[in-house]
């Protein structure tokens, strides 16, 4: 069966477009490895308007209710391998090896935490190395742990983490710590914080699960381990477009360039959406916005086609 | 009736997802918060090698993550 529209994602772009283009009657195919998407991850939201405090769960609860009050296809838990051009439309290939067609494509499949790239990280993920805070902080009760990131995310992950570890230290690649200096008070006065700055993280070690991380100093080149069951790493997010190839063009951060009038690609009747684009501000109610802006254009596309 | 165990924390957005996942098939499962639970949080580790949750246990058959297509299996779940 060809759709008219197939949107890859489920965060607040993806979403955003589904119920657009349900509005709009267009027959629409949503696929995503999951809903909410760094949403979920998120701490206390208090900028999306019209909601002065809400979780981040809880608002994409409310998103899907509403996506899902309307008639459109749903595939969740489901990640795109690749898009194809045929000729007529295009072909989305899943990693399941299942298959859709689609006339138009909205790509908002968002970004994804970034990893370090070190040796042992695959091997501990889930067994000591975690990129959710929100999430695992409560599993590291009177353990030792690492955040490793000294922004805003690692600052907040630990002071999350204050609640449950008996000792946090803070690994900071630059000189100085770059989150906000009153959070970083508050950390200090918790007297369970050792922040360390101008440090590279080198390795995690361990049998069954992590049991400690080498960073090396990088004023003194000397090499030091830190004993610690948990490391959480936030340094930051890259975009998730790896099975889009040579429909778009990516800018130098991996992130689709996009023609901000509406949305579109290089390619006809490929459009982006959010945070996997280079649309600047990565916000809920901007990406929200965007996917709004990608679903009328699809629709504009489909109408003309 | 399969027997359940839900290990879990407070914090975790998938563990409320499958939680409230088995509660709309009625399906009774026992919750246990390995946050506030440390011989349960060794448990759970033992089963699955692994640490993060939420961590299912279906008539012993260990399902980690709110993996949809699995549970619905195990279960006999139909959309």
């Amino acid at each position: 069966m060809v759709y008219d529209l197939i949107i890859i994602g489920g965060g607040p772009a993806g979403i955003t477009a589904g119920i657009y283009a349900a509005r709009k009657k267009i027959n629409t195919l949503l696929v995503t490895k999951e809903f909410g998407g760094q949403v979920n991850k998120g701490h206390e939201i208090m900028n999306y308007p019209g909601i002065t405090m809400t979780m981040g769960v809880d608002l994409m609860k409310k998103f899907v209710e509403h996506l899902k009050n309307f008639d459109i296809e749903i595939k969740e838990g489901k990640n795109v391998r690749e898009i194809q051009r045929a000729v007529q439309e295009f072909n989305i290939i899943l990693e399941n090896g299942e298959q859709f067609q689609g006339r138009a494509i909205i790509i908002a499949s968002g970004k994804n935490p970034r990893p370090l790239k070190v040796p042992g990280e695959e091997k501990f993920v889930g067994k000591g190395v975690t990129y959710c805070s929100i999430c695992d902080t409560p599993l590291f009760k009177g353990k030792d742990v690492a955040v490793i990131g000294g922004g805003n995310a690692g600052l907040d992950a630990a002071m999350d983490l204050t609640k449950y570890a008996n000792k946090i230290y803070v690994l900071e690649f630059m000189e100085k710590m770059l989150g906000d200096e009153s959070t970083q008070e508050k950390l200090r006065a918790s007297g369970k914080v050792e922040m360390i700055t101008n440090v590279a993280t080198k390795e995690f070690k361990g049998d069954k699960l992590l049991e400690s991380l080498v960073y090396e100093d990088k004023k003194s080149g000397e090499m030091k381990e830190l004993k610690v069951q948990g490391v959480f790493v936030e340094i930051g997010y890259v975009p998730s477009s790896g099975f889009i190839k040579d429909l778009v063009e990516f800018n130098k951060a991996g992130e689709i360039i996009i023609n901000p009038q509406g949305n579109n690609t290089k390619t006809p009747g490929v459009f982006a959406a959010g945070d996997v684009t280079d649309i600047p501000y990565k916000q809920i109610v901007i990406a929200c916005a965007e996917g709004a802006k990608a679903a009328l254009s699809a629709y504009n596309y489909l109408q003309n086609k | 009736m399969a027997k359940i165990k839900v290990f879990s924390t407070s914090s975790c957005p998938y563990c409320v997802t499958l939680k409230e996942y088995l509660k709309e098939h009625n399906i009774e499962f026992e919750d246990i918060d390995v946050s506030q639970d440390s011989a349960a949080q060794k448990e759970m580790i033992e089963k699955s090698g692994q640490m993060g949750v939420p961590v299912a246990d279906i008539n012993g058959e260990i399902v980690v993550g709110f993996d949809k297509e699995k549970i619905s299996k195990l279960l006999n779940i139909g959309d």
